[in-house]
């Protein structure tokens, strides 16, 4: 989870939630979570599972902010 | 009241506290029905901000102060909100807690207090020259299960 929040600590574009799964099931639903940590960007634009390294999480981010 | 935190745990991390470099507020956002976990998310953060000086709590219900929540464009409960404090002014930099952080993710919230008193992401040289070009919001939803 730090990866997400450390990228909001940096830039004030970044708004990075943590969200417990069993706690919110209807957004957990919609976005089809399966398997956890499961990180979506802007909305399920990209998502990413598991948990994986800064240099991953940050070229999809580029790839949504780049289309 | 039981405590959540046991006496051996509060000391680690009052330990880890020491590190503690600015103040940092937490603000939580509840609601008084239909929310399971708010009381025990609450008197969780109460717990751990009480352990060092340079943290601080404001509480929300997410109905009663409903201005406060969109603000801080808050839309569940339990919330938690990790800010900045310098001096009278909260700076918020984005930092959400959607549901309560225990197990695994009880570290991960204290590990983002030291950050967030640090105000240093700690990210790559490259991470941070691509997030310093940004120019349209990002927004990171993160998925957990306690474990």
């Amino acid at each position: 989870m730090l990866l997400a929040h450390q990228m909001a600590l940096e830039s004030e574009w970044v708004q990075a939630e943590m969200v417990e799964a069993s706690e919110f099931p209807e957004l957990t639903s919609q976005f089809g979570v399966s398997g956890v940590p499961d990180t979506s960007i802007n909305h399920g634009a990209a998502r990413v599972v598991g948990a994986v390294p800064e240099e991953h999480l940050l070229a999809e981010i580029q790839r949504v902010v780049a289309s | 009241m039981a405590e959540l935190l046991n006496s051996e745990i509060k000391e680690q991390v009052r330990q880890v506290f020491a590190d503690l470099k600015e103040p940092v507020e937490v603000l939580f956002f509840g609601r008084a029905e239909d929310c399971l976990y708010c009381e025990d998310t609450q008197n969780l953060v109460r717990e751990v901000t009480e352990l060092s000086d340079k943290l601080s709590l404001r509480s929300y219900d997410l109905d009663e102060d409903a201005e406060t929540a969109a603000a801080f464009h808050v839309d569940k409960a339990p919330t938690l909100v990790l800010a900045a404090k310098n001096g009278a002014e909260v700076q918020d930099y984005g930092i959400r807690y959607a549901g309560i952080p225990s197990g695994h993710e009880f570290s991960s919230l204290i590990h983002d207090l030291l950050r967030v008193s640090s105000r240093d992401s700690g990210l790559t040289q490259a991470t941070r020259d691509f997030l310093s070009k940004l120019s349209k919001p990002v927004h990171l939803q993160v998925f957990v299960t306690p474990t």
